[in-house]
């Protein structure tokens, strides 16, 4: 499947907010305008083509590649379509998300999916503290017990329908999530903090 | 026209238009999917005093369903498709939600797309979780049992009611033999379903009636008991006549199956005492459609 590929060319010496490349939000931009966009406020924030080399299709599907685990906001506010991250990303990720899949093979950073509204997010290495901090719906897909605060409660394991069906829509995506299969998971919901029905599905490791 | 010793009379069956729509269901196993089906599809034999005539299409492997669970495709199909709405979502309430284990998909796409779980998901009373999977949006539903799954719409296309083939012969037990021959060999056509009993309907009826709030009533004229009572469209040696009806996707669908279930019929001959095929029509003038059984047999 063709997609807009992001390989980080270099690690940042600071952590960069990459809230500005989502699908919906480089809908339409050519790879040259994109490569010039900041990542950041300010006019000495950088550009993409600092850090990242740019290919692909610009199609509603968005690859990055490399370890950004010093990039946050990766897929904040996003309405639309589809990310992968094959490494490990940095904080805030799908931050307020509304729509949409991101899939991170790696590890995430603190706060990931805090404030998110809808879509699903799957993270199959570790998480960082604050997962589903704020969050309202959704769906997070775990292969590692994360640690979770207060204001989310256990809802014992289950066998859940929709779920062969979510699995074979990762088939065609190059993704360490082709491997799991469907059984029995776990669920977490909230955040109850603020009547959140979003859901945390806890998959054994295969 | 004469197969096997069995005439055939140069008629044609008269068929209309009408809406229908496809619902896939899937469950933990085949035993569910059907129990599943057969609540939907029941009651579901004529749209004059069921609202929809519906039936199972034909059971679905692992393979060819979107759970890759054990599944059956339904047909429903309605004379109007607000009638056809309502039907839908009244059965996927009370027959696909209560059921054990199962879940609905849409089985056919369309430019119109119609109810299936959009809103049945209110029973969710808030706890309902919408997901999107590859373009198509679903609905899971918390229930006693666990999360009931349906997919949001499904399609309604055009189709067409009422292709049909009476059967006429000597005797009860051999009429009825002919017509589950046909009915065996009509079940492998796709695209069609054979609403009534078994597929097969005993009680066929003309328009009007001697009493005036009766729109339809019993078809005398091939009634074997009202032998010289009427005027009789059957002969000394009939004793029992039993009609198929068909409803499909589109008018060859169902000449195939009427195809299908008249040669497997003739093929007993007038040996196993059918003596004869007709069709029922209103003279040609109500239906658009015309299925005539020379053409479909030649």
């Amino acid at each position: 499947m063709s997609a807009l590929l992001f390989e980080l060319k270099k690690q940042p010496e600071d952590r960069l907010d990459l809230r500005v490349l989502t699908p919906d939000k480089l809908k339409g931009l050519s790879l040259a305008e994109i490569a010039s966009l900041r990542l950041g406020s300010g006019q000495h924030a950088p550009q993409v083509a600092d850090y990242f080399d740019i290919s692909g299709e610009n199609n509603g599907f968005i690859i990055f590649d490399g370890d950004c685990s010093r990039c946050d906001y990766i897929g904040a506010s996003m309405k639309s379509g589809t990310i992968i991250c094959h490494g490990n990303v940095g904080d805030r990720l799908a931050d307020n998300m509304r729509r949409g899949l991101i899939l991170v093979d790696g590890d995430a950073g603190n706060y990931a999916a805090s404030r998110m509204i809808a879509g699903t997010v799957g993270i199959y290495g570790k998480v960082g503290d604050h997962l589903g901090y704020m969050m309202k719906r959704g769906t997070i897909l775990l292969t590692q017990t994360p640690k979770l605060h207060a204001t989310m409660v256990d809802c014992g394991q289950h066998q859940l329908g929709f779920l062969p069906l979510l699995l074979r829509s990762f088939a065609t995506l190059e993704t360490r999530f082709k491997t799991l299969q469907t059984q029995p998971v776990h669920k977490y919901a909230g955040d109850v903090g603020v009547n959140g029905k979003s859901e945390i599905l806890l998959f054994s490791q295969t | 026209m004469e197969i096997n010793g069995i005439t055939i009379d140069n008629t044609f069956a008269e068929a209309f238009n009408m809406r229908a729509t496809r619902v896939i269901i899937t469950a933990i196993n085949p035993t569910w999917a059907r129990n599943a089906a057969l609540a939907m599809t029941g009651f579901a034999t004529s749209v004059i005093g069921c609202g929809v005539e519906a039936g199972i299409e034909r059971e679905l492997s692992t393979d060819e369903t979107p759970d890759g669970r054990p599944g059956i495709s339904v047909l429903l199909f309605a004379m109007g498709s607000k009638v056809l709405m309502q039907q839908l979502e009244t059965r996927m309430g009370q027959c696909i939600l209560t059921c054990p284990t199962a879940a609905a998909f849409a089985g056919i796409e369309s430019e119109d797309m119609i109810s299936l779980g959009r809103h049945l998901r209110y029973f969710g009373d808030g706890y309902q979780i919408s997901k999107v999977i590859g373009g198509k949006r679903y609905w899971r539903i918390p229930i006693m049992e666990g999360e009931f799954l349906t997919e949001e719409t499904t399609g309604m296309v055009r189709a067409i009611g009422g292709g049909n083939f009476l059967v006429l012969g000597k005797s009860q037990a051999q009429v009825l033999a002919a017509c589950e021959a046909a009915i065996e060999a009509m079940k492998q056509v796709p695209n069609v379903i054979m609403p009534f009993p078994g597929g097969i309907v005993r009680s066929g009826s003309k328009v009007g009636s001697k009493y005036p709030k009766m729109f339809a009533s019993t078809n005398d004229a091939f009634c074997p008991t009202l032998k010289g009572l009427v005027k009789s469209e059957l002969d000394d040696e009939t004793q029992c006549v039993m009609e198929i009806v068909v409803n499909g996707l589109t008018f060859d669908d169902i000449k195939t199956a009427m195809k299908a279930g008249l040669e497997a019929a003739c093929r007993l001959g007038s040996g196993a005492g059918i003596s004869r095929i007709s069709a029922g029509n209103y003279g040609g003038k109500l239906g658009p459609h015309h299925f005539k059984l020379h053409e479909i047999l030649k």
